[in-house]
Parts: structure tokens; C-alpha cells; sequence
């Protein structure tokens, strides 16, 4: 009989661990680096949770790729600053009309089983990713791509529809990885085989993942670690205690009350990066009240988005317009409404003919990660003042997915990943063909024309005015709105040296770091 | 004997029914939740699926079959051992299982051993005085059992042994009873703390009220009268006539254990059954919650039975007839 | 009933325990609480308690007594309802199951044995993320899972009911297997079911807090106990109050539950008469 009691709390509590765990696992990291270790050691990664897959081209999960991005090579790479550079590209170039991508690859390297990589993987590794039966998450990236050739040993050519200033930046993800043409997913799902800093040591499944250093490894620099253990520990505060006991040594929170409760025992250091992800309310402009563009230029000026922040957050973040990128990166306070002004928003309502006031079904998603909740409580005391009333609907995260991958919603608070290519995060969204478009629920002629000139153009300032403008578009017809970003935090112990945070949250680094 | 393999024939033949049940149930509750393996790995990127993409990804995971195909190539398959695949994991659910129920099973032996050790001795001394100070002891080690929330305790312990003892056995990774005995001993120790204090409650009031219906029996009262020792009085015919209860509970707790410690698993990473089908739900392995329920629910039917055989050895009434 | 536990300290002591939170509880029917549960003042952010906000604010403002207050009126109210079905439900399907024996018996009975083979985690998380969710969803995901504790303790007493001479003498009368079942069968048990819903009650409490916690409880802004625990989770070394006070009111609400359930069970229970 005692069974009711004992079940009931323990059923709701493991799930809340879960939850929480799922929580963790989409974030991006940060942390503190010092000058360069002298050699090797082994480190240990505290993780809420081990790779869903070990095939790179479809790990969306944040812990997979995180553990792919150091077995597996790309074409190119993002530096510290995010800013794009070779990778198993030395160099490339384009021609003068755009349209062929010429790529000059580096030579000697080879795959973890010692066979050499060549351009026949590169052009076999690029067809499998656009081939659809493949289910390649990165597929719509190559888009502009119409074929690859394999022109010599260490040259490849890609010709393409049109001019596509975004393609370097699209191959520098793990979805892009070079694999073997002698692979298959089914070899490489057992048997991760790729050019990384290192190599598959052993796995235990939900327990842990340990890698071991690649000595063959191309780079200038070769790693340090001699290995590197991913260790699952599934609730957060528990990676906290055994970063305290010492038993592990590097872990990435994205709650900024477990990164406080890390740095206040002294033995922890904790650093803190501006994310690309960011929070924001999508509305859905082809959904009843909001497609009239005064709705939604009423919900925008009644926010105040400071508070948001202050309330759901702590504060812990930076009120943001729609690009985080930083070398594109969009000024708040030029939106329209930057500050909350409920006289406005009460005039947009009036010219949108509903004076009365506006209901909005929102879905909030529960467990996907900390904050969702707090932010639509807050947005819908604040828009209540407004006469706007948010519908909230809280769903378990397997329910928001579904809802948000069919746009069943008028509105929905999400946090969305942040790339460092403005191309990348939002051509998917606000192109009237993007793939995302149904979801983003908003696309004009306008906007068209300026993602098409964003990818036309190489020259960065020519760029960066041009994605200025699509953020105006986007803020001045409040297509969503944007709220905040948040930081990673990166908690290491004393020894840990020579690791650099990034704002992807990627811990690329791992291969300068080292363990005293 | 007939009368006897009749029994047995009948117990099997509610087993099976009772299994076949779960398995019809945690199919159909697995099917009514939402989202499905494509859309637990792919988050909202699922969105930017083509239609030919998202097809071969449910033939990849075999969802582009009818439900009632799946259902039977899986129970079917389960009779000849085949339990599924997890492609997370790379490794059959068969020996997914292997690894994970003896984990559970270990945690739940000590867990118990430590409840019968609170509960039974305070759930005696609570009787042996009602509405004293003992009873009353009793009584709130018992509500604070039954009204703390495992993960609230569990939680608590954790951080309070790492950041004041730096004693965390639990954050180094994980060893089995084979591998290293002394550290695995060293980190079952605070799970079955938590497990055990909770369990404690309900095995203390049981003993309680089984001793003071036990000692209203004439035959205490006579035993007491021919000059029985007060200490084998309590130990031999109290205790002794009441264990038939204590027992029930102790297997009705231990069955409940093995599919209902995933709390303290997660938390302090004990690799056990219940944090597996945590994982198959979170990820909709289908294949993996199905098979690892089934085992939980026979694991659970077995105890069952065992408590069962067990209570007519020990219950000196079923025994005499 | 007051006679029964004037009988019982322990009883009297869940008596005092449950009058002074129903009152609460009450008081927030009837909206006389100090502050709006709901309404946010972020100017006021995690003030400590004191006289003015006596458990203090939230983060977001928010008076944590009036949020408490109301959350115990919102968990009363599911924990009644749920109970209320599973006790209705349950003891139908014992006293059918009981009395009647055969197929209706084996019916009730396998699905009573599946329902408690079956791991608890997963049945809660499938009901609750299967139905609509608002309170009264939630009271019949948890009415599901007590059903099966119900049927099961009334059905052996009703078999035994049945052989009594009396019982047997009434069927002879020609009265209906209904009429016997409501009349003669149901006031003998209903002792036993009194003590099980006492108990039941403070299981459901702890069943909503803890769905609640997992983000599968009563949709906010609505406060309930297991919500303001779940937000104030990671709160504790920023504002521990607003932690402490939800925490504390679920432990009282449980154990005055049980102190009731016990004080029941002492002086109903025939088993436990003339002990004292």
C-alpha cells in the first residue's frame, strides 16, 4: 500500500531529473584559459548525458556533437572568434561569377584507420549529404551546390546554381564532417573513423565515452590530452559535487544558479560567454489576430524585455535583436519600441480595429530548457496590461516539437540556435523557400531580395550593412519577438589549462588543452 | 498432484495474461505519446525534414510498418530472445538488460536489508509501549519517511558529503561488484540509504501493527504465563508470528523497487533498469522501453510469487493446513 | 466520527493540522488573501519575508503566502476529485469483483494485476503527457493510477462478507444481488475505505506536487504546491524562502493526512478496537 506514496514522488522526481537533464544537454559552453600547459593528462567531461548518435552528419544533439566535433575533420572551421578558417580545405576560391567554389585540400592526412583522405572523400561525403535517402541534417546548406568534382588528388570543385557568400561557413560544421568513401553510417555508428585531433577510445553506453589522441593529427599543434573521458552524470548539481570531489574536471552549464552554486565553493573557476542561441517569442503571421502587422507591432512595443530577463533569467544575458553573431551582430536599441511603451501599443491595437484586446495561443515548452516557463509568465503579465492575453499552453518537450515542427501555434517562446552566418540562421527561416519558412510563419519580397544580395556579395562590410537591413525588416514588421541571449558558463578545476570557450558553445579547444 | 499442477498451470497462465496485458499497454501508452524517435534526435529540426528525407529515417527506424506488424515481429521476436536493438547505444536491449537489471537488483537488496534493519526494530519497540515516547519515535521516523521526497534527501546527501567530506564515490565512474567490490560498496552506500529510509516507513508500521495483533493472542499470554524469558517471548513467538506480514510488505517494497528507484539512479548515476527505460522514453527507443518494461513487470510477477511461496513456509497457519 | 478521535491524540493532532490549512485554503476561494497570487510586481524581487510579505517574494515579485495559500486550496482540490473517483470507481469494481466471483472478477482482476505490474513512472508520464492538460485532467491521471489500491482492498473483505449467514440469509429473502451489495455488503466495509481514502488523500497530494515539480501539473501562472517547488528549485541560495515555505506546507499537508488516516485507523479499524 505504501507503494502509492513512495511511487508518486519518486516517478515525478526522476522525471523532473530528466527533464532537466534534456535541459542541459542544448546549450553552448564557455570557460576560463590560461597560457598553454606543458604536456598530455588525462581530463574528464562531466555530462548530463552521452552521444544519441555517433554519425555526424545526424547529430543535432548538443552532447554528440560536442564528442563528434573532436573525432571528425571539416572542410573548414570556425577560430575562436567564429570567424571562418581552413580546415581540411588549406585554401579556396571562388570565380569571378560566383558560381564555381574552388577547394585546394591539405595533404597527408589520413582517418583514424590509417587510410589517406583525398578529394574522392570529399566529392563522395558532399553527394551522400545532398542525396536525400542519406536524411543528412546539413542538406538544405548545400543548396546552391549543383555538383561536386573531383578535379585532382587535393583539388575539388563545386559548381553552383548562384553565388553563395555563406558556403565556407555551412561546411565548417560537424553535419559537414569528411568521412571515408569506404564508410558506411552502420560502420561508423560502431566505429567512429574521422581526421580529428582524436579517436575513439572505448564506450560504455549511458555511462561514459572516452577518447584517445590522435598522434597523426594534421594540425600545426598536436593535442595534449592523451585522452579525454565524457562522463555521464545525469542530474547537474550531482557534475557540481564531483567537480568539488575532484573526480571531474571540465563540465559546461547553461543555469546560471548551478554555475553559482559551482563558483561559490572557491575550488571551482567558472567563466561565461555570450551564447548565439536566443530566446524569443515567434509569432506565427499567418495564424488569426497576428497577421495583421498592428497586432503584432502592439505585442512588441508592450514588452519590456529587460524584465524578461530580469525575472525568467536573473538578468543573466543581453537584451538582443535578431542576430547574436558578433561580427554581424544587430543594435537593440534600434528596433521600433525599444523601450516598452504601452501608449503605442494601445494606438497599434486601435489601428489593428481591436481596441477590445487580442488572445494569443501560446506554447511554452516544459524541460527543454530552465527558463521557458518564467518567460511566458512574465510575457503574459506584461501583455495583460496591454489587453493582449497570452493562451498559455506548457508542454511536455515531446509535444512542443511536435506542435512547433507542424506551426500549430500562434505564438511560441522558444530558444532558437544562433549561427555564426547570418545566412545560416535565418535564410531557413525568412526566405519565402526556406525550409523552416512554414515554422517562421512570416516571408516578403523584400526580405528575398536581401538574403539573396547577402549571399551574393563577399565583401564583409558590404554584408553586414545588408543583414542590418534584413534585421530592420524583421523588427520593424515584428515578424518575431526577440528577447534575450544567455550565457554558458565552462567550470573547470585549478589544473585545467589551455581550453578557449565559443560562443557555438563547441569545445573545438579541447585539442589545446591540458590537465596538470 | 493434480490439484497441485492445476494450481501451478493456473499461476503460469495469469502470468502470461498479466504480461501479455503490460505488453498490449506499454505499446499502446508509448504510441500515445508525442513525438517519435525521428523528433527526439532531431529536436525542431525535424521541421526542415523533406518528405523523402523524413521517410527514409522511418524505414530507417522501422516506423513505416503498421502498428499491428510492429507490435507482433516484437513479441514475437521476445520469445526467441531477440529483445530489440538500441542504436543509441549500440547494443542489443538483450544485453542492455544483462548490465542494467543486476545494477538494480543489487541496489534494491541492500536497500531492503537496510529498511528491515530500521523498521523492524523500531516498528517492535514502537509496539512494545503504544503512545509512549518510543511509540511516538517511532511514529515520526515513520512520517518523515513517508512525507521527505526521495529526491529532496538524495539530493541534499550528495552535496553536503562532496562539498564537506569530499566523499563522492558516486562521481567516479561507475564500478560493478566485479570489477572493484569495495568501491562499488562505496557507492551503493548513499542510494540505498535514501531507498532504505523510505522503504522504512511502511516496514516499521507493518511490524508495529503485526506485534501488538500478535501479542492480543492467547498464546503469548500463555507463554508469558509458563515463564517464557521476556527476550526469546519477543524475539521467538512475536516476531515469529508476525513476520507473515512483514514479509508481504518486504516483497511487495522489493518488487516496487525494481522498476521504481530511477529517482536516486539518476541522480547519484547508478546504471541501473530504471534509468534505461528513462533513456529509451526520452529518446522513444520503442524497442528499448517495451522489452526493459516486460522485464521489470516479470521481475515484479516473480517476487511476487516468490513472497507468496515464502509466506506459506514461514505462516505457521497456511502451513498446518 | 468526533467522538471516534477524541480517542485518538494522533488523529485529534491531523484534525488541528488539516482545520488550519483548510482555512487557508478557504480564504483563497474567496480571494480574502493578502496580496493577488498571480500578479507581478518585479520591483519587489526576492524581498526576505517580513511583516509586510510574510514567507517574502518570488522572482518575480509575487507574494509567496498568498501563492502558497492559493496553491494549497489548488491542491485540496485536484486530491479530493481524484480521490473522490478512485474511491467511487474502485470500490465498484471490489464489491462487483468480490460478489459476483467468475468473469467479472477475472476481468477486474487481470486488469488490476496489469495495472500494478506495471512501472508506476511510466504510467504517470503517459497520462499526464496523453491528456489535455488542466486541474481535472490531472485529478483523473492520478484517480487512474489509485484505482487498482481500491479494488484491491475492498475486494477481500467483500469475499469473506459474502459466506456470513447473514448475507446468505439475505439472499434468500429475494432481495437483489444490488440491493444486498448497497445494504448489507457496503456498510460493513466502509470503515476499511474511510481509513484508505484518509491515506489515499495524502498520496495524491504528493502525486500532484510531484507531477507538478516535473512540469506536468497544474499549468502556471496557477500557483500548486509541486510548481513553486519545481521553480524554486535552483532559487535556494538566492531566496531559500521561496523554496522553504511551498516545501514545508506540502510536508504539513502530508502529515496531517497521515496523522488523520492513522487516527482513523486506530479507533475504526476492528482489528485495532479494545487495544488501548
Amino acid at each position: 500500500m505504501p507503494r502509492g506514496a513512495f511511487s508518486a514522488v519518486g516517478i515525478a522526481a526522476a522525471l523532473s531529473l530528466a527533464l532537466t537533464a534534456c535541459s542541459s544537454s542544448s546549450g553552448a559552453p564557455s570557460g576560463p584559459a590560461s597560457g598553454t600547459g606543458a604536456a598530455g593528462g588525462a581530463l574528464v567531461v562531466g555530462v548530463t548525458s552521452d552521444p544519441d548518435t555517433l554519425f555526424p552528419w545526424k547529430a543535432t544533439q548538443f552532447q554528440a556533437v560536442n564528442v563528434l566535433q573532436n573525432l571528425y575533420g571539416t572542410l573548414t572551421e570556425f577560430d575562436k572568434d567564429l570567424n571562418v578558417v581552413p580546415g581540411l580545405a588549406e585554401s579556396w576560391e571562388t570565380s569571378d561569377d560566383g558560381k564555381k567554389l574552388t577547394l585546394k585540400l591539405r595533404q597527408g592526412v589520413t582517418f583514424a584507420d590509417g587510410s589517406a583522405f583525398d578529394s574522392k572523400d570529399v566529392k563522395d561525403s558532399l553527394d551522400k549529404i545532398m542525396d536525400e535517402k542519406t536524411a543528412a541534417v546539413a542538406r538544405a546548406s548545400l543548396s546552391s551546390v549543383k555538383s561536386v568534382e573531383a578535379s585532382g588528388p587535393d583539388t575539388v570543385e563545386l559548381e553552383l546554381s548562384g553565388p553563395d557568400a555563406a558556403l565556407p561557413a555551412n561546411l565548417a560544421t560537424v553535419n559537414m564532417a569528411m568521412l571515408s568513401s569506404d564508410d558506411t553510417e552502420e560502420k561508423l555508428n560502431a566505429t567512429p573513423n574521422g581526421t580529428g585531433p582524436f579517436t575513439l577510445g572505448k564506450r560504455v553506453p549511458s555511462q561514459s565515452i572516452t577518447l584517445t589522441r590522435n598522434d597523426k593529427y594534421w594540425g600545426a599543434e598536436k593535442p595534449k590530452l592523451a585522452s579525454v573521458e565524457f562522463r555521464v552524470i545525469p542530474d547537474e548539481s550531482s557534475i557540481v559535487s564531483a567537480m568539488q570531489s575532484g573526480n571531474v574536471q571540465l563540465a559546461v552549464f547553461n543555469d546560471p544558479l548551478v554555475a553559482q552554486t559551482a563558483e561559490g565553493g572557491g575550488t571551482i573557476q567558472v567563466a561565461k560567454t555570450p551564447q548565439l542561441n536566443y530566446h524569443a517569442l515567434q509569432l506565427n503571421a499567418q495564424h488569426g489576430d497576428l497577421k495583421d502587422v498592428n497586432v503584432r507591432l502592439a505585442v512588441q512595443c508592450a514588452i519590456d524585455r529587460k524584465q524578461v530577463l530580469d525575472t525568467a533569467a536573473l538578468g543573466e544575458g543581453e537584451v538582443t535583436g535578431p542576430i547574436t553573431a558578433p561580427a554581424f551582430k544587430s543594435d537593440p536599441n534600434k528596433r521600433p519600441c525599444p523601450a516598452r511603451d504601452l501608449t503605442k501599443a494601445a494606438e497599434y491595437l486601435a489601428k489593428a480595429g481591436k481596441s477590445g484586446g487580442v488572445t494569443i495561443k501560446t506554447i511554452v515548452s516544459q524541460g527543454e530548457y530552465a527558463t521557458s516557463v518564467n518567460e511566458a509568465q512574465n510575457l503574459k503579465a506584461q501583455l495583460a496590461e496591454a489587453k493582449i492575453t497570452l493562451d498559455l499552453e506548457v508542454l511536455e518537450s515531446g509535444a512542443f516539437v511536435d506542435r512547433w515542427v507542424a506551426a500549430d501555434f500562434d505564438a511560441a517562446v522558444a530558444l532558437n540556435g544562433g549561427r555564426p552566418d547570418p545566412d545560416g540562421s535565418y535564410g531557413r527561416y525568412f526566405t519565402s523557400k526556406g525550409n523552416l519558412n512554414k515554422v517562421a510563419g512570416y516571408s516578403s519580397p523584400e526580405l528575398d531580395e536581401l538574403f539573396q544580395q547577402g549571399k551574393a556579395t563577399t565583401d564583409q562590410a558590404e554584408r553586414k550593412a545588408i543583414y542590418e537591413k534584413v534585421g530592420a525588416e524583421l523588427e520593424n514588421n515584428a515578424a518575431w519577438i526577440w528577447l534575450f541571449a544567455g550565457y554558458t558558463y565552462t567550470a573547470t578545476t585549478s589544473g585545467v589549462q589551455g581550453f578557449v570557450p565559443m560562443a557555438s558553445g563547441s569545445l573545438q579547444y579541447l585539442r589545446t588543452t591540458s590537465v596538470g | 498432484m493434480t490439484i497441485l499442477r492445476n494450481r501451478v498451470l493456473r499461476r503460469v497462465a495469469e502470468t502470461l495474461g498479466i504480461l501479455f496485458g503490460v505488453a498490449v499497454f506499454v505499446f499502446v501508452m508509448l504510441r500515445a505519446i508525442p513525438g517519435d524517435q525521428i523528433t527526439a534526435g532531431l529536436g525542431t529540426e525535424a521541421a526542415a525534414l523533406t518528405p523523402a528525407q523524413r521517410q527514409a529515417l522511418e524505414q530507417y527506424y522501422g516506423l513505416d510498418q503498421s502498428l499491428v506488424t510492429q507490435f507482433f515481429s516484437w513479441l514475437g521476436n521476445m520469445f526467441t530472445g531477440n529483445f530489440g536493438y538500441s542504436a543509441r547505444s549500440q547494443q542489443s536491449v538483450l544485453e542492455l538488460t544483462l548490465h542494467s537489471l543486476p545494477v538494480t537488483f543489487e541496489l534494491a537488496v541492500f536497500s531492503i536489508v537496510l529498511a528491515l534493519l530500521i523498521g523492524v526494530p523500531l516498528g517492535m519497540l514502537a509496539a512494545s509501549r503504544t503512545n509512549s515516547v518510543r511509540d511516538a519515535a517511532g511514529q515520526v521516523v515513520s512520517l518523515a519517511g513517508l512525507s521527505i521526497p526521495a529526491f529532496l534527501l538524495a539530493t541534499t546527501l550528495l552535496s553536503v558529503f562532496a562539498a564537506s567530506f569530499g566523499f563522492n564515490p558516486n562521481g567516479q565512474g561507475f564500478a560493478t561488484l566485479v570489477d572493484d567490490p569495495l568501491l562499488n560498496l562505496r557507492q551503493m552506500l548513499l542510494p540505498s540509504l535514501v531507498l532504505g529510509f523510505g522503504i522504512a516507513a511502511p516496514i516499521l508500521r507493518t511490524t508495529r501493527t503485526a506485534v501488538l495483533e500478535v501479542r492480543s493472542n492467547d498464546f503469548v499470554r500463555t507463554a508469558r504465563a509458563k515463564g517464557v524469558p521476556e527476550r526469546r517471548l519477543q524475539i521467538r513467538h512475536v516476531l515469529g508470528n508476525a513476520l507473515v506480514p512483514i514479509v508481504t510488505m518486504t516483497g511487495l517494497q522489493f518488487g516496487y523497487l525494481l522498476g521504481g528507484a530511477v529517482v536516486v539512479e539518476q541522480i547519484f548515476s547508478v546504471p541501473g533498469i530504471g534509468r534505461q527505460v528513462l533513456l529509451g522514453i526520452q529518446q522513444k527507443e520503442y524497442a528499448v522501453v517495451q522489452s526493459t518494461v516486460l522485464v521489470i513487470a516479470l521481475a515484479f510477477v516473480l517476487v511476487n510469487l516468490l513472497t507468496d511461496g515464502l509466506y506459506r513456509l514461514i505462516d505457521p497457519r497456511v502451513r498446518a493446513s | 466520527m468526533s467522538g471516534l478521535l477524541r480517542r485518538s491524540p494522533i488523529g485529534l493532532a491531523g484534525v488541528v493540522i488539516l482545520a488550519l490549512l483548510a482555512v487557508v485554503a478557504v480564504l483563497s476561494y474567496l480571494g480574502l488573501l493578502p496580496y493577488d497570487p498571480v500578479a507581478q510586481h518585479p520591483p519587489a524581487r526576492f524581498l526576505a519575508p517580513s511583516g509586510e510579505h510574510l514567507f517574502g517574494t518570488d522572482q518575480f515579485g509575487r507574494d509567496v503566502f498568498s501563492r502558497v495559500a492559493a496553491g494549497v486550496g489548488n491542491s485540496a482540490l485536484i486530491a479530493v476529485v481524484a480521490v473522490a473517483f478512485a474511491t467511487v470507481v474502485g470500490t465498484l469494481g471490489g464489491l462487483v469483483s468480490g460478489f459476483y466471483r467468475g468473469l467479472a472478477d477475472g476481468a477486474i482482476g487481470g486488469v488490476t494485476n496489469v495495472l500494478f505490474a506495471f512501472p508506476p513512472l511510466l504510467l504517470a508520464l503517459s497520462l499526464a503527457s496523453v491528456l489535455d492538460r488542466n486541474w481535472f485532467t490531472i485529478a483523473v491521471a492520478i484517480a487512474i493510477v489509485y484505482v487498482p489500491i481500491f479494488i484491491r482492498v475492498t475486494r477481500g473483505p467483500v469475499l469473506s462478507l459474502r459466506e456470513i449467514e447473514y448475507v446468505k440469509a439475505a439472499v434468500s429473502t429475494g432481495l437483489s444481488r444490488w440491493q444486498i451489495m448497497l445494504r448489507h455488503v457496503l456498510p460493513n466495509i466502509t470503515s476499511i475505505i474511510v481509513i484508505q481514502v484518509a491515506l489515499s488523500l495524502s498520496w495524491a497530494v504528493l502525486t500532484e506536487a510531484s507531477l507538478s515539480f516535473l512540469g506536468l501539473g497544474t499549468p502556471p501562472p496557477a500557483p500548486s504546491l509541486g510548481s513553486m517547488i519545481f521553480e524554486a528549485r535552483s532559487l535556494v541560495f538566492v531566496a531559500p524562502w521561496t523554496l522553504i515555505a511551498p516545501g514545508a506546507v506540502v510536508v504539513l499537508l502530508v502529515v496531517g493526512l497521515n496523522l488523520l488516516g492513522d487516527g482513523l485507523r486506530d479507533t475504526l479499524d476492528p482489528r485495532n478496537r479494545g487495544k488501548r
